[in-house]
């Protein structure tokens, strides 16, 4: 008889999951299900629609990263109309995204990860959440509401608005940065990065006192996918990066998506699964997000974040880290570099220039294919334009497909872990800070 | 004491609950009051422990997201039996959002484009997945097509403030300080009040304790405390005004407008607009059931008939547009001589972008956002839902702005000009458009 363990929602995450496990009579893992249950169809109602409308439509397919999904589309649309956009417009494009990374990677550590480490893998459900912490850290949860709080704002005010942002536009952006609301975020940026700086402190202690999880559970070899600018980290702008289990790199143009990535239709889940192409499914599985764009990287843009990103590689490796439990740490070292970035591109004048958007622009027949990396990881969009800027077709690969079959796959390491080499009865886990 | 409160996400974008933790310092005065049974986003209680509540139990219900999956309709339906309140939270769960626009294909067309006809399918895999999966439903509809609906909050996303104040108003702890007695009680002039001389003053169901600073410089009361436990004498002569709302002097009318935001505490929820979602539910249900407040029975009686009067008086409804709350100059130097799209040129900041030849859907839509898209040089897309339904949204736009603004080209060539029209006028709220058929 097959015993099934469901776990439905699957909770402190963006969507609607439900994890199935099956062991067999022996204890074996037999089968592990990662579904994802549901999906909108957005690929098809952007048939239709005016080009340029197109980013002020996908936003809405993700609440907590709008701002890659109006950034990318309005590249993927530049690209097929062949429109050039001001250096103003990047460096704001640069410093909106970068802003997002900062709160979503503080949300992510604070209130969907954080409860599991600070309360510990075995505390009352009812109280595994960001409130608890809150409540029982107050000074710290303060700290992280207001980190989130500031990359949020300053969404909003280049954004026009933090969640489903308005101010690209196919050349460029809207509106350059008002100076005195510049000058204002300029005050914050000393606390910031001191608290940037002690969220690193409390992600080392983590990864410390959970040190026997971090290099024994979930330590799964895959291929990761990534971008960087000429090797460089980068989140903005750059090159499809491939990185196999042995730590090869294998760097596409974004346009060239096709040749390196391929998509898998499972029968079980509404997100579909992506793989690096010439390894096959599912042999190239890869996974996305933070520990992918570290592997992807050979250094970060800024100095904080790479000496950081040199501390990881020193203490767990240095060619490819498998290390499941990283993507925390991994997470960090991305938080500290967006938020040197950020500091940087307030000090820039470009921001508040004007001269932020080309003013000829005019739609062609063609497609184009844009890339950013989403704080969860790579997207993609790829647009048909007709002659008069109508959208034919549009193919879109989100963070979710990239991390899906790799996140199942990892699962199902984890699972045959657990059932069947008990790994955890030997485990040593630390006394929780909030008991 | 903390009350239950249950947050549920059907096909959604996680941007409502995003807006509702920017609160961020705010939340800690919000957190205290709620008792969270239910909200994947945020707290691990699983789908088992919502089944196992008893119906009732929770006081208030948010439903955001959209109907997509049928599993969505299954666990909206569980929750309305477990909720004493339910709020559409979000204009997904109110109008469809821009997932509605969905409705233009027939659901084996949707899924083909997503699982089969797709180009970076690379092994040969393909068709709808079918292990675990709930199922699609046909088409997008709004929630209270499924469940009665309590109250309705449209943005997308509402805003956070809007959010907080909805929150904390729903659970009977707004700051409104509900006083035993009303404004009558303190107010200084005892003979020939406002009242009696025909003004139309709220002071009779109004709690008492302001600083009587309206009624000392003649000006009627409205209402800005809140609601008294219990009403003075005089609401029976406010109740026959009511009665007969249509008499109303201009000067009337204008307390009326203040009031009634003000007195159900509803300027900080979504500015005005919030009463214009209250007449979506008189439109559905034929009277006021909103459950807002614990209000006594006169005062009750007297909100839902001037709630009914605004139903009814367009120009009264018209006020509550996104124009309204836009910072352009309507009338400007500028006129619209034939429309421009959104990546021609760039837009001057203070002249209204109609006139300047974009399109633009503040004439047409409920206020609430204070202009958040506008103040970037961008136009409104229509994200708070219509001010009236029912009708050919792409022609009302036509026919305000031709009358209202400068616009130098027929109804018939600005129509023309616009290629793609319900991504245009109905980009939100397609899902609500009962006349639309769609599905090819």
């Amino acid at each position: 008889m097959v015993k099934e363990i469901v776990v439905e929602p699957v909770t402190r995450l963006e969507g609607h999951n439900t994890l199935k496990v099956k062991l067999g009579d022996d204890g074996t893992v037999q089968d592990v299900q990662f579904s994802i249950t549901s999906t909108r169809f957005f690929e098809k109602f952007l048939e239709g629609r005016y080009c340029e409308h197109i980013p002020r439509i996908t936003p809405r397919i993700c609440g907590i990263c709008p701002i890659p999904h109006h950034l990318t589309p309005t590249k993927a649309v530049e690209d097929a109309w062949g429109v050039q956009i001001p250096p103003a417009a990047y460096k704001l494009r640069q410093l909106l995204q970068n802003a997002k990374q900062y709160s979503s990677h503080a949300l992510h550590f604070y209130a969907l990860a954080a409860p599991d480490f600070l309360l510990g893998p075995m505390a009352d459900p009812a109280l595994r959440n960001v409130v608890h912490v809150i409540n029982q850290m107050p000074d710290v949860g303060a700290m992280a509401l207001k980190m989130m709080d500031f990359g949020q704002k300053l969404c909003q005010e280049i954004g026009g608005k933090s969640v489903h942002p308005i101010s690209a536009i196919v050349g460029g952006m809207k509106k350059p940065m008002n100076e005195s609301a510049r000058d204002l975020f300029l005050k914050q940026i000393g606390d910031q990065v001191e608290w940037s700086k002690k969220t690193v402190e409390i992600g080392l202690k983590v990864v410390e006192d959970y040190w026997d999880v971090v290099a024994n559970v979930g330590v799964v070899p895959t291929y990761y996918v990534g971008m960087t600018k000429n090797g460089v980290h980068d989140i903005y702008d750059g090159d499809i990066r491939i990185v196999s289990p042995t730590g090869e790199k294998f760097d596409y143009a974004p346009q060239r998506y096709l040749e390196a990535l391929g998509e898998h239709i499972p029968e079980h889940s509404y997100a579909t699964h992506m793989y690096y192409k010439p390894a096959g499914y599912p042999e190239g599985i890869y996974r996305a997000n933070t520990l992918a764009m570290l592997n992807a990287a050979d250094k970060m843009a800024t100095p904080l974040a790479d000496e950081a990103l040199q501390a990881m590689r020193a203490k767990i490796g240095t060619d490819v880290i498998h290390h499941t439990f990283a993507y925390h740490w991994a997470r960090l070292i991305e938080l500290v570099e967006s938020i040197e970035v950020i500091a940087t591109l307030l000090q820039d004048p470009d921001i508040v220039n004007p001269d932020c958007k080309t003013l000829d622009v005019q739609p062609r027949e063609g497609d184009g294919v844009g890339v950013t990396e989403a704080p969860r990881g790579l997207l993609l969009y790829h647009i048909w334009s007709d002659a008069e800027g109508i959208c034919k077709k549009a193919n879109l690969l989100v963070a979710t497909n990239h991390n899906i079959a790799g996140i199942e796959k990892t699962l199902m390491h984890v699972a045959k872990q657990v059932f069947e080499d008990k790994a955890l009865d030997g485990l040593s886990l630390p006394d929780p800070w909030i008991k | 004491m903390a009350v239950k409160v249950a947050f549920l996400q059907n096909s959604d974008c996680w941007g409502c609950h995003q807006s509702l933790l920017n609160l961020h310092l705010g939340l800690l005065n919000v957190l205290p009051a709620l008792e969270i049974v239910y909200w994947p986003a945020v707290v691990d209680f699983k789908y088992d422990s919502l089944k196992a509540r008893a119906d009732g139990e929770i006081l208030v219900g948010f439903v955001e997201g959209t109907l997509r999956t049928k599993h969505d309709i299954e666990q909206t339906k569980v929750l309305r039996q477990k909720s004493a309140l339910i709020v559409a939270f979000g204009t997904c769960s109110c109008y469809g959002s821009v997932k509605g626009l969905a409705n233009q294909w027939s659901k084996d067309n949707l899924v083909k484009r997503k699982f089969s006809d797709v180009e970076s399918i690379a092994d040969g895999s393909g068709g709808e997945p079918t292990i675990n999966m709930p199922g699609f439903t046909d088409k997008i509809v709004p929630v209270d097509e499924v469940i009665k609906v309590d109250a309705y909050m449209s943005g997308c996303p509402p805003k956070p403030e809007a959010i907080a104040s909805a929150v904390v108003f729903l659970l009977g702890q707004k700051a409104h300080p509900m006083n035993d007695l009303s404004f009558c009680n303190d107010c200084t002039i005892k003979d020939n009040c406002l009242l009696d001389r025909g003004k139309l003053c709220f002071g009779s169901i109004t709690s008492m304790g302001c600083s009587l600073k309206c009624t000392s410089d003649d000006k009627p009361c409205v209402g800005c405390f809140g609601p008294a436990k219990t009403v003075d004498s005089r609401a029976e002569k406010l109740n026959k005004m009511a009665k007969k709302p249509g008499k109303l002097s201009p000067g009337d009318i204008k307390s009326l407008y203040e009031f009634l935001p003000l007195f159900l505490n509803v300027p900080l929820m979504a500015g005005f607009d919030l009463a214009g979602d209250i007449l979506k539910q008189i439109k559905r249900h034929g009277s006021p059931e909103t459950t807002l407040a614990n209000l006594p029975p006169t005062t009750m009686e007297i909100a839902s008939k001037l709630m009914g009067f605004l139903k009814d008086n367009r120009g009264f409804t018209e006020i509550s547009t996104v124009c309204d709350t836009c910072p352009r100059i309507i009338g400007s130097k500028s006129t619209m001589t034939r429309v421009k799209r959104d990546y021609e040129g760039l837009p001057n900041m203070e002249d209204c972008l109609i006139e300047q030849g974009y399109i633009c859907a503040g004439p047409i839509t409920q206020a609430g956002c204070g202009g958040m898209c506008l103040k970037v040089n961008s136009p409104c897309t229509g994200c708070y839902g219509q001010t009236e339904w029912g009708v050919d949204q792409a022609e009302r736009f036509a026919d305000i702005v031709l009358k209202g603004y400068n616009v130098d080209i027929s109804k018939k060539e600005l129509l023309a000009q616009v290629k793609d029209h319900l991504g245009t006028f109905e980009k939100f709220t397609l899902a609500s458009n009962r006349k639309f058929k769609g599905g090819e």
